[in-house]
């Protein structure tokens, strides 16, 4: 054996790495497996929990209200088996809620001294400005992406400000977008401006990402030149918020948004925007760095590759590296290798297939899905908001987490799935994807920990 | 009420030919288009400008179709490309019905600068597609010219208008107007202003391809069509080095064609009722054309499916024979016999001889109307087509990548110089835009100044945007915000051009998706509705569903 573990996590999105920091912190010893991107990298940052009842078209106004409906409506969704209890029915949808609550706030808690603090909380959803101009409902944010009173006080007046040869962020047009839906809902503000900076990072002026705009910003010599054309603008259109695309560094992204306000007197937020994503990266970046630190293993680059289930207990995994393969002797497995883009899942013409035990897998309403082709499992309208069921597939399990087989028993004993692995919730449509990431990974590791402190005692 | 010598109906091949043809001798022109510049069959057809290859058994249309090669190299050898292409033979039986096939394509090489056809053996075939199943037992080789369907359309359209021609894309022909028995005029909706409009005329051409017995029927005439319906499977990049020509499970030939950065895997023939707006390839299409191919390419199914592309053929009504004995030719019919003069309608024909049935059809309205006139259209090059363009040195001198300038020139010919130009004011114009073609803001923004785009999805057609593996995941919305500045679009409307370009990418796509396509898939759903909350936006947008999406 090349290593020991108490629990190997397979997948290092939201849902691996919430599940492995909370096993380090239970004394695990725990090593987690993260074999490429993630989709917790391209994400906004944002952190949807809840935005919109499945099938929804009227924002939630707070995570809470919809857990509650979900509690009654959709008792298979993630956030619904929370409430698979002892307790009786009618505490369902406060123990649904509260189950969320603790995870969310000790998320919150875990990422309060990092370089992301968080903002907001279950009992309100927030409205997050986009790099289109849309608005979206959200329930937590980095503090740098909070928009302040810019909706809420009849005077404010935005200033979108982009980058020029910078071609995901168009000021001009989020502006228009932002100003016509805030006119027709009647809320402020009455007045938005835009502006293209000569920013040139590192000499640039075209062909600019995201990436290198961040990585410029966080030298604090360079912010001065954007903070001086900031002011001016802010001052000519009388700007009380200012709306960048979220650039503001990796590592100084409060730092610079604090410097900014002081130097040009408005209030200066950064907007959620598209891979590649640097507040997505700052996540991430954010939850490895607390995991490591808490004494977790990460294997970055290697993948878990696994004969299918034999035994009902699952003792080791071979991690696949560059140039070496290790095996690993575990007492749990949490599974949180996420949908398509992580690769959990995938779809041939054949059908739809987890990737790492060949799991059975059932479609988004729980139909097993094992040989439907992805086709079927599709809408004809490309963007709806009642989604494509093709992401609402995978994985079925227990009040546990645990993995189901077509028999509705246990995979494994031991075996535990997370994050966007599972099947019964289409998060594009719902905005509820890291949050179900956040919640079931807290989950799926409780009852891994359990499991293993009861077989070790 | 304007008024005009001869009005064309259809923005095809066809069409811009005529229109092209007409406004080049001298005529008052005015093509109606009901939606953009080759956005029906012409857009789904995969461009090959045969030497008459499937029709070997008559004679006069292999002619037509070896000078019109000659003719297009003349006028569009900017937007051409010559591909290799190799039949593998698994068994004798494989060679295809027409036995004369070798002889009366290389009686006609020379004058298209071809090599005769020849035969490989299967270490030679090998070398060349190494793809190829290593059972053959030989394989032909001869050489192809294809055209970019788009390219042509829109170049045959814009020296129309150069030669004083009016183009409206987005009128719909809802009447044609008739007293005694003649033509008078007609009318039709202009979706652009939203009204209706009229013209007179005394001469209607009807080159509404698989629409084209509708028309007709307007003006009180008859029309018949075999309507048969073709799909495409495209992949992802240039999967095969030459073209692949195998005989499908019932006996057809299919092909795998290169085609720009992708290659073409088709095609099906089924005739069909349809609407050919609601059209989809589906998933038995998708299956015969894999599995017929996977016997001369047995990795086939590796290749990353981006999407599938379909289109209905206009052919000439012949009963009760199988559509590939159909003759391929085109006929031209004047209604008057039937009572409605200064009609005339097309039916059958191909891109290959777009230009020679326009100077057909035009040498006939010419006769209609008692003047002469002498065809130009063979001999004066397309808008593009003056010099050779020299891209290591446009590449060196304005500091973009020979690959973008390559692909700009593909579809620019000797303007791609101009475009570049502009980033000399503006050198953040130099910014990919769209990364699979790739194109950059410079070209995206002359081609919506110089070549009239209502939409992004005229803008695809325009400069192939979207059209490469992401199918417009990162471009969409860059692209949407271009458009939208010059053309001063509300934020409504601008969200509107993201979703309707997606909607129609999603077409496409959905029909064959899997692999790696569902995760590419799944970053779209994220930009566009899990961060851009588009998918809750419709209804605030007035979004009006397309035809292929409304399900009872
Ligand atoms: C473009 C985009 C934007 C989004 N924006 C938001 C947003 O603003 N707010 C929000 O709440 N949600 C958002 N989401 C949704 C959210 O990102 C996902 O739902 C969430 O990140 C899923 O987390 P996960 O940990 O389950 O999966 P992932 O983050 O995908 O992680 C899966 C991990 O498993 C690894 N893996 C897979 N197979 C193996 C294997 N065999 N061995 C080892 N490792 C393996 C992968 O490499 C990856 O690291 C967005 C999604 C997309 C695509
Ligand atoms: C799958 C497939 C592959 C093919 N491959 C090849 C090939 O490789 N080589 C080749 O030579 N040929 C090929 N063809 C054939 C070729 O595509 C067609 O013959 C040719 O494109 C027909 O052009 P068209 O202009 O007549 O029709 P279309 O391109 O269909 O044009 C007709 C136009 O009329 C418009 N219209 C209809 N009604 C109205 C109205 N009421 N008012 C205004 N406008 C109206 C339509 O919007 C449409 O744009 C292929 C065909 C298919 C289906």
């Amino acid at each position: 054996m090349d290593l020991e573990a108490d629990i190997v996590v397979i997948g290092g999105g939201m849902a691996g790495l919430v599940a492995g920091i909370r096993a380090t912190e239970e004394g695990m010893k725990t090593v987690l497996l993260r074999k490429g991107q993630s989709a917790t990298a391209y994400s906004s940052g944002a952190i949807d929990i809840i935005g919109y009842l499945p099938g929804g078209t009227v924002p939630l106004g707070s995570p809470v209200e919809g857990l509650q409906g979900i509690a009654s409506m959709f008792p298979f969704h993630p956030y619904g088996l929370l409430g698979f209890t002892d307790a009786t029915s009618d505490t369902v949808s406060k123990t649904i809620v509260e189950k969320v609550r603790t995870a969310v706030s000790w998320l919150k808690a875990t990422l309060l001294g990092s370089s992301i603090p968080l903002f907001g909380d279950i009992d309100s959803n927030l409205d997050a400005v986009t790099v289109l101009g849309t608005v979206k409902p959200t329930c937590m944010i980095q503090e740098t992406m909070w928009p302040g009173s810019l909706m809420l006080d009849a005077d404010s007046v935005a200033l979108f400000a982009g980058v020029r040869g910078f071609p995901v962020f168009n000021p001009r047009m989020a502006a228009q977008v932002f100003l016509e839906h805030q006119i027709s809902n009647r809320l402020p503000p009455r007045k938005a401006g835009h502006h293209v900076l000569d920013l040139a990072p590192f000499g640039n002026n075209y062909n600019i990402s995201s990436i290198e705009i961040a990585r410029y910003l966080d030298n604090e010599d360079n912010l001065s030149v954007l903070a001086k054309t900031l002011k001016k603008q802010a001052e000519r259109i009388g700007a009380t918020h200012i709306a960048l695309p979220p650039v503001l560094g990796f590592n100084r992204a409060r730092e610079n948004q604090l410097a900014l306000q002081d130097l040009t007197g408005a209030h200066v937020f950064e907007l959620l925007s598209f891979p590649p994503s640097v507040p997505g990266l700052r996540l991430q970046r954010g939850l490895e760095t607390a995991f490591v630190n808490g004494g977790g293993t990460l294997l970055v680059g290697h993948h878990a590759k696994m004969e299918s289930l034999e035994s009902n207990i699952v003792k080791e995994v071979t991690a696949v590296g560059p140039r070496r393969n290790l095996k690993i002797s575990t007492k749990a497995v949490v599974l949180a290798t996420g949908k398509f883009i992580g690769g959990g899942i995938t779809g041939t013409e054949n059908g739809i297939r987890e990737s790492v035990f060949d799991l059975m897998t059932v479609s988004e309403s729980f139909r097993i899905a094992t040989s439907i082709t992805p086709q079927k499992l599709t809408n004809t309208i490309a963007l709806t908001h009642m989604g494509h069921p093709l992401f609402g597939s995978g994985l079925s399990v227990d009040p546990q987490f645990r993995p189901i087989t077509a028999e509705e028993v246990h995979a494994a004993e031991n075996l535990y799935a997370a994050g966007s692995v599972l099947a019964g919730y289409n998060y594009p449509a719902e905005k509820s994807g890291l949050g179900v990431a956040i919640v079931t990974g807290y989950m799926a590791s409780r009852n891994a920990v359990d499991y293993v402190k009861g077989v070790s005692a | 009420m304007a008024k005009y010598d001869v009005i064309v109906i259809g923005g095809g091949s066809t069409g811009t030919a005529v229109a092209r043809d007409c406004a080049m001798r001298g005529l008052k022109i005015l093509l109606l288009e009901r939606d953009d510049i080759a956005s029906a069959t012409t857009g789904a057809c995969a461009g090959m400008i045969s030497s008459g290859l499937k029709y070997m058994d008559e004679p006069n249309i292999v002619d037509m179709c070896s000078d019109e090669v000659v003719n297009f190299k003349r006028i569009a050898r900017h937007v051409m490309e010559k591909n290799p292409i190799i039949t593998p033979l698994l068994e004798m039986s494989d060679i295809s019905s027409g036995g004369n096939f070798a002889e009366e394509y290389s009686k006609r090489a020379e004058t298209r600068d071809v090599p005769p056809v020849l035969f490989l053996t299967p270490e030679d075939s090998l070398k060349i597609e190494p793809t190829l199943n290593p059972d053959l037992i030989a394989s032909i080789y001869f050489e192809e010219y294809f055209i970019s369907p788009f390219a042509l359309c829109m170049l045959q359209a814009l020296d129309a208008k150069q030669h004083g021609a009016d183009i409206k894309t987005y009128c719909e022909v809802t009447d044609i107007l008739t007293k005694k028995g003649s033509i008078t005029g007609l009318q039709y909706f202009n979706r652009i202003t939203d009204k209706m409009e009229s013209a007179k005329t005394k001469a209607i051409v009807n080159a509404a391809g698989p629409w084209a017995h509708k028309i007709a029927a307007l003006a009180g005439a008859k029309l018949e069509l075999r309507l048969n319906k073709g799909a495409h499977v495209i992949l992802d990049r240039r999967v095969v080095n030459v073209g692949v020509i195998a005989k499908a499970i019932e006996g057809r030939m299919i092909y795998l064609f290169p085609h720009e950065n992708t290659v073409l895997l088709g095609t099906t023939a089924l005739d069909t009722w349809e609407d050919p707006d609601t059209l989809v390839a589906s998933q038995d299409e998708i299956e015969y054309l894999l599995k017929s191919m996977e016997w001369v390419i047995p990795s086939i199914r590796d290749a990353r499916i981006i999407r599938t592309m379909e289109g209905v053929r206009p052919l000439i009504p012949t009963w009760k024979i199988p559509e590939g004995d159909v003759t391929r030719g085109y006929e031209i019919i004047d209604h008057e016999p039937e009572g409605v003069s200064g009609l005339i309608s097309f039916t059958g024909g191909k891109l290959v001889m777009c230009r020679h049935m326009a100077e057909t059809a035009t040498d006939l309205v010419c006769k209609n109307l008692g003047m002469e006139s002498e065809c130009k259209t063979h001999n004066e090059p397309l808008p593009g087509n003056s010099d050779d363009v020299d891209i290591l040195a446009l590449a060196k001198e304005y500091g973009v990548s020979q690959h973008t300038v390559e692909r700009m020139r593909a579809r620019r010919g000797s303007e791609t110089a101009t475009i570049l130009e502009l980033t000399c004011d503006h050198p953040e114009w130099k910014t990919t835009i769209c990364t699979c073609e790739p194109v950059i803001e410079a070209e995206l923004r002359y081609a919506i100044r110089a070549t009239f785009p209502q939409t992004l999805n005229d803008l695809r057609r325009r400069v192939r945007l979207g059209t490469g593996p992401c199918q417009g995941t990162f471009c969409t919305f860059k692209a949407a915000a271009i458009l939208a500045e010059e053309l001063e679009l509300s934020g409504e409307d601008f969200q509107l051009e993201i979703v309707d370009f997606l909607a129609e990418r999603w077409k496409g796509k959905r029909q064959s998706i899997r692999g790696e396509q569902i995760a590419q898939e799944e970053l779209a759903q994220g930009i566009y509705a899990c961060v851009g909350n588009l998918d809750q936006a419709l209804e605030e947008l007035d979004y009006d569903l397309k035809p292929w999406e409304e399900v009872l």
